[in-house]
């Protein structure tokens, strides 16, 4: 009998023992499913993040996670928003989809924030935005493709659309009288309905697509994909990636002597362009922000003040010129904490407050957000620079 | 036409990658019976070393033999400090091993390079443009790499005294013995030529596949499934595999679309598995010491 | 396979549904209770890590009957994983199914696609399997990657969580409860596999593939059906997995998730069921541990560093802990029972009423035994003292005496230029003793493989019972009554010695893997097990029937094999030398047995070195050499021929002469 009670004891120990090293102070694991905004009237307003701070988005992501620390420090140092204090929450999504519902469902259910930020790229953010729309969160995506925002009530985004992107492209093209193009896009999201939209516009300016290849953000090797558009015989080709692929595509494409004028996109706004792609890069054009041509602005640019500040705010804390992605995640911050400022953390209150957002100066462009727009940038956010010299300058149309 | 000599030349330059990758695995396994998953993270480790020296003002040819030389110990390295450690050390235990220290190597080199892929100056030389077939001198050194080192090997292994004995070692350690090769001897220079053919294949390809920290693997992958087309016994039926298997990848990459191009090995892999586990060889027994 | 962790293995314990090892029990109710508290205790991130364990603990249930099993390494569980995951989402969102429909799809489709893919890939050895299933995560990762019906390289999403009973699961509390019983469920239904028939004659393949096979397990099936079962665990943990993340992606069946999932298989002990929970707990800990903690050490370290840590663990463990945490839970808790028994043997000895008398049916079963330091007591000396077998084993008498059981027709085996096995063409007759003799190198060996199926014959036909079993496995002939023992002993040594025989009883068993499962078998083995210790107690080996087998000494080893070929009730039984390595007096048991054997209809065919034995013995003997059958007749007319005293004697005619006489004094 003594036997048989010892042996109920020492599962009883064990399985107590066991529970103990789990043990917290957090009973919130049943308290996901309300949503961040009744508790949180007191205590630190939290803004979470989801970035490609490592994987292949890395190039975009980690300037983005600088410029959010930094405007939070900044921030904070001011005083919070209306005398609270703001804590960011950074996660890296390892630039994959998957690693972004994760941290977007650990920022909603364990962390309850107020408003989200990210991702960094088209596929992880189209990832979240189901998860945020079911949670009701204001969230302001960094990325470009306009499949974020279409018809969302809660999702906003502060990269340049794709299309106002093509748009500058193909505008110039057309201007050189060129009618032929052939496109390698990126494989993921970002890259993903640039061909049907090329064809669209096109059709307006008497441009035929005449070849679409494909290349992993991962890729190294793009023989294949520049001999079939050497094969396509094009007038121009676009080349629609991030770095450092896109820089990769640039280089495999001279090797194989096309010969052709490239355009690139926006993904491509950054120094790390210029590593991947070497001597490559020269004379390629791609539409992007002001701010990789900053010095180069009239002086009665209206973006000229916000971001000169910035660069050299960014310039101090960091060691090196900010680039375009530290820009949009430097919108998205600033649009959010107005609209926190002016609503407070309610979400219905705190998305119509971004909603609301009007001619805010920006780094990526002027903004204005409406119910129906939640893109809030036109083309003239844009403006054309060529690669020179291994920097970016203004192209002069 | 052109665009499918250019596919070509495009599938022979990686194919030779693939087969110096390969020949390292075969000398591996005819000698311990090891499959070495971590054969690929050699060249990563080989190329990003020679990055690091060239850019700390080495010039490059002494950058590469000191990269070469380092790799080449570290396969001995792991020889003596892992695989020598387990007694009776099947294929199968070989495999989950080896994927143990590709795994540590790959987080070693993420740590010290970081995530980004670099690339070593490409090796002096002009490109060729051949009847609108673009060549890149690079392309020409990896199959010289190839032929020269690949060849060695081969040559070695079939052709002298220490050779046929370091394959014979795997079944016949008395044999082995009696031309002064321990089977622990055996195994430290399998693994040496193994490290230094890896060695080989990274820093060749370098300047245009670029070296990053996760590459290892898949590039391994690849040499292992050119090794298994040569049953994993025969170098020259490994490497005419390897250089098909990348024409093959490049003629799918260039026609199908280049999202399928990393599965054919794979598919490659499976079908001969079932097909003919031999590999391709016409005679799997005649190859055997 | 040295690799294996070998199962456990007692056929004491009758198997009902609610397992009944006492250690299962115990075990079960722990996590049970741990489950339950968890949600109320746990920070959020240590729910968070709890959750995904539970959700890698399924697929890694599978990788471990997988390994433990079938003696198969998967590096592609986490194609079966993702292809759960994906039918599983694309039935909710695009065919708008209910959630236990989507569910159900998505373990069926996984479970599908391994048996396809099995169906080829189970017939390749060990390592080629592991590699090849290797390639199959890539080809599922890639070709889900580039198909635009599963969403391309963003996947599916906008699915929502489930519910139950109205109760969205939307919070990683109701979440982990919502799991656990799944995990808890299929972990029962995996321990009750690795006790249940097809769970042991698996353990038995692993210890020797040859006598498994010959005794009628057909190995090739099991496997498949464990690696079906295993993608099956696979495509439950990709189910709930989309559930939790609520988006399925190409990163689901990257070749990290398949070396994640053997690492947890790895570390929990290789083929221990428990271990595989124990393993997605600490690999679950090890990966948010390590990516804070690297940081930390290496400044700037950002990306996977958590690769680092399973580099180093996966290495450390085969080196130093082969057998994972299993292996070393056991040998301190062999350390603890030696420490507790020795304080009560004392206790013991102070109070003489004997209420201490530990161990009252507590005897350590071998399913938990074999642990060092856990010996039984040596076994007693050999018992063959008494002339004679009192009781024969029961044997099949399909045929009626000297009606033909084996027809041998033209038998030949070629290895390259050389002929092993020339033209060999003979019939043994039912109910009597076939001696095959001739001198070493003869062929005899080969001739015996080639008709139990081990070798494919060159040409020729073997037909037993009238059917055609050449260049079959050797389980066909088994399943219909042909059963051998091995010239090199074949002892299962994962288990004890009734472990063995009741190995021989496995063709007269018919409990699937289904019914191992939900350990529906229990009767079937008990039975069974009580027939094999009475086989052991006729053959006087009942004493060291529980002793682990191979502790028994060479004779009682191969005395402990004829034991295991007779439990299957064979019509013929081939030995291949039963005499070498017996002592004088197990010869002579050993003949008196066989002789007995053939009185009650056996018909037995017996490879021998020892002419004089076979003269005696056989009722017919077959002369081989150089792979031709030179004399087949009774012995009397063998030991006559000429052509057999040359040929087989010496070539030396007077040397010849001698040794006939020498025979002749023998017989």
């Amino acid at each position: 009998m003594h036997r048989a009670q010892r042996r109920l004891l020492i599962p009883a120990a064990v399985a107590a023992s066991i529970a103990l090293a789990f043990t917290g102070c957090s009973t919130s694991n049943f308290g996901g499913g309300d949503g961040g905004d009744g508790a949180s009237e007191e205590g630190p307003i939290k803004i979470g993040a989801v970035l490609d701070i490592t994987g292949v988005g890395a190039n975009l992501g980690v300037p983005e996670q600088n410029t959010l620390n930094m405007l939070s420090e900044q921030l904070n140092e001011d005083g919070g928003i209306n005398g609270r204090e703001v804590e960011l929450i950074i996660k890296d999504n390892q630039s994959t989809e998957d690693g972004a519902a994760k941290a977007t469902t650990e920022l909603i259910e364990n962390e309850q924030v107020d408003l989200i930020i990210g991702a960094s790229r088209t596929g992880p953010s189209l990832a979240m935005r189901p998860l945020v729309e079911a949670a009701q969160l204001p969230t302001i995506s960094i990325a470009a493709n306009a499949a974020i925002v279409d018809g969302s009530e809660w999702v906003f985004k502060t990269a340049q659309n794709d299309v106002v992107v093509l748009e500058r492209i193909l505008d110039d093209a057309e201007s050189k009288g060129y009618t032929k193009v052939a496109l390698a896009r990126d494989a993921t999201g970002f890259g993903e309905g640039i061909a049907e939209i090329i064809t669209e516009l096109g059709a307006e300016r008497g441009i035929t697509l005449t070849a679409t290849e494909a290349f992993e953000p991962s890729a190294t090797d793009f023989t294949a994909q520049m001999t079939n558009l050497r094969a396509a015989d094009a007038d121009f080709v676009i080349i629609w990636g991030i770095t450092p692929s896109a820089g990769l595509a640039q280089a495999a494409y001279v090797q194989i002597g096309v010969g052709k004028p490239v355009y690139q996109s926006h993904g491509v706004a950054n120094a790390a362009f210029f590593e991947a792609a070497g001597d490559a890069a020269e004379g390629v054009i791609a539409p992007m922000g002001r701010l990789l041509v900053a010095d180069q602005l009239p002086a009665d640019d209206p973006q000229k003040e916000v971001i000169d500040q910035f660069i050299a705010d960014y310039t101090e804390a960091f060691g090196s010129a900010p680039s375009s992605f530290a820009g949009h995640a430097y919108d998205a911050w600033k649009i959010g904490v107005a609209a926190i400022e002016e609503a407070g953390t309610d979400p219905e209150d705190l998305r119509d407050a971004i909603e609301a957002t009007s001619d805010f100066v920006g780094i990526s462009g002027i903004f204005t957000m409406t119910p129906e727009n939640h893109s809030g940038l036109t083309a003239d956010a844009l403006i054309l620079a060529i690669a020179e010299g291994g920097r970016w300058n203004l192209y002069s149309e | 036409m052109t665009d499918f000599l250019q596919l070509t030349a495009a599938g022979l330059s990686q194919g030779s990658v693939y087969a110096l990758l390969a020949v390292g695995l075969i000398a591996t396994y005819t000698v311990r019976h090891v499959v070495n998953i971590a054969q690929g993270d050699y060249a990563m480790l080989a190329g990003l070393g020679s990055i690091s020296l060239v850019s700390a003002g080495l010039p490059l040819p002494v950058a590469i033999l000191i990269a070469l030389i380092s790799v080449t110990l570290a396969s001995v390295l792991i020889e003596r400090l892992v695989i020598a450690r387990v007694k009776n050390l099947t294929t199968l235990v070989s495999i989950i091993l080896t994927l143990g220290v590709s795994t540590l190597l790959q987080a070693i080199m993420l740590l010290v390079w970081g995530a980004e892929g670099r690339r070593l100056p490409a090796f002096p030389g002009e490109d060729l443009l051949i009847g609108g077939v673009s060549i890149r001198s690079q392309e020409l050194w990896m199959l010289g790499a190839l032929v020269v080192v690949g060849g060695g090997v081969l040559l070695f292994y079939e052709k002298t005294r220490w050779g046929k004995a370091l394959r014979a070692s795997a079944e016949q350690p008395v044999a082995a013995r009696i031309v002064g090769i321990s089977p622990a001897v055996a195994s430290v220079i399998a693994f040496a030529i193994a490290g230094f053919v890896g060695a080989v294949a990274g820093v060749v390809s370098s300047p245009i596949y670029l070296s990053i920290w996760s590459g290892g693997l898949l590039l391994g992958l690849k040499g292992f499934v050119a090794a298994v087309l040569g049953g994993l016994v025969s170098f020259r039926a490994a490497i005419v595999g390897a250089l098909l298997l990348g024409v093959l990848e490049s003629y799918v990459a260039g026609y199908v679309a280049s999202g399928w191009k990393d599965a054919v090995a794979f598919f490659i892999l499976i079908i001969v598995l079932i097909i003919r586990p031999a590999g391709l060889v016409l005679r799997p027994n005649a190859v055997r010491v | 396979m040295t690799l294996l962790q070998k199962s456990p293995g007692a056929v004491r314990s009758k198997t009902g549904f609610w397992p009944n090892n006492r250690a299962t029990i115990i075990g079960v109710s722990i996590l049970t209770l741990v489950v339950l508290v968890l949600p109320f205790t746990a920070t959020s991130t240590m729910m968070n890590i709890a959750v995904f364990s539970m959700i890698f603990a399924l697929p890694a249930i599978g990788l471990s009957l997988l390994m433990g099993l079938a003696g198969q390494v998967s590096l592609g569980q986490a194609a079966f994983f993702a292809i759960g995951a994906y039918t599983h989402a694309i039935l909710l969102q695009k065919f708008e199914m209910p959630g236990i429909v989507a569910a159900v799809g998505g373990v069926v489709a996984a479970m599908l696609a391994a048996l396809l893919v099995g169906l080829p890939m189970l017939r390749l050895r060990g390592h080629y399997l592991a590699l090849a299933t290797l390639g199959l995560g890539f080809i599922v990762m890639i070709a889900v990657r580039e198909w635009e019906f599963t969403g391309r390289t963003t996947g599916i999403y906008g699915f929502g969580r489930p519910e139950v009973f109205g109760i969205p699961i939307n919070n990683n509390g109701l979440f982990f409860w919502y799991v656990a019983p799944f995990v808890i469920i299929g972990l029962v239904l995996a321990l009750n596999l690795t006790r249940s028939r097809a769970g042991r004659a698996l353990s038995s393949v692993n210890d020797s593939e040859l006598a498994a096979e010959s005794l009628g397990v057909n190995t090739y099936a099991l496997r498949v059906k464990v690696f079906t079962l295993s993608a099956g665990f696979a495509g439950l943990g990709g189910v709930f997995y989309a559930y939790q993340v609520q988006i399925v992606s190409p990163q689901m069946a990257e070749f990290h998730v398949s070396v994640e999932l053997l690492l947890m298989v790895v570390i929990g002990g290789l083929g221990s069921v428990w271990g595989a929970i124990a393993g997605a707990f600490i690999v679950e800990l090890l990966s948010e541990g390590l990516r804070d903690l690297i940081p930390a050490i290496i400044p700037g370290a950002t990306g996977e560093v958590q690769l680092i840590g399973y580099g180093l663990v996966l290495i450390l463990v085969i080196l130093l802990l082969p057998g994972g945490l299993y292996q070393a839970v056991r040998t301190v808790w062999a350390a603890i029972r030696r420490r507790t028994a020795d304080r009560r043997a004392v206790a013991a000895a102070r109070v003489p009423d004997g209420t201490a008398d530990g161990g009252t049916g507590e005897a350590p079963t071998r399913a938990f035994g074999g642990l060092p330091g856990e010996e039984p007591p040596a076994p007693q000396s050999a018992a063959v003292d008494e002339e004679g077998v009192p009781n024969v084993p029961a044997v099949s008498t399909p045929l009626a005496v000297g009606e033909p059981i084996l027809e041998v027709r033209g038998l030949t085996k070629r290895y390259g230029g050389v002929v092993a096995v020339d033209d060999v063409s003979f019939t043994v007759p039912a109910g009597r003793i076939m001696g095959l003799i001739g001198p070493n190198g003869a062929g005899k060996t080969t001739c015996f493989n080639m008709i139990t199926g081990a070798i494919t014959p060159t040409s020729g036909t073997v037909a037993f019972l009238g059917e055609e079993v050449q260049g079959r496995k050797p389980h066909v002939g088994a399943v219909r009554g042909l059963t051998r023992t091995f010239q090199n002993l074949q002892a299962f040594t994962s288990t004890d010695v009734v472990g063995n025989v009741y190995m021989g009883r496995y063709r007269k068993g018919r409990a699937g893997i289904i019914r191992g499962m939900l350990g529906l078998q229990g009767r079937e083995q008990y039975r069974n097990e009580e027939i094999a210790r009475d086989i052991l107690d006729t053959m006087r080996l009942g004493d060291v029937a529980d002793l682990a087998a191979g502790d028994l000494p060479f004779g009682r080893q191969r005395m402990m094999e004829v034991c295991r070929a007779l439990a299957s009730e064979p019509a013929l039984l081939l030995l291949d030398e039963p005499m070498a390595g017996l002592s004088g007096k197990e010869r002579d048991m050993l003949a008196t047995l066989l002789r007995a054997l053939r009185d009650a209809g056996l018909t037995i065919v017996l490879v021998e070195h020892d002419v004089a034995q076979v003269m005696a013995l056989a009722d017919t003997v077959a002369v081989l050499d150089d792979g031709v059958l030179i004399a087949h007749g009774d012995p009397e007319s063998v030991r006559n021929d000429p052509a057999v005293i040359v040929a087989y004697l010496g070539t030396d005619a007077e040397e010849a002469k001698h040794e006939l006489e020498e025979l002749e004094e023998h017989a």
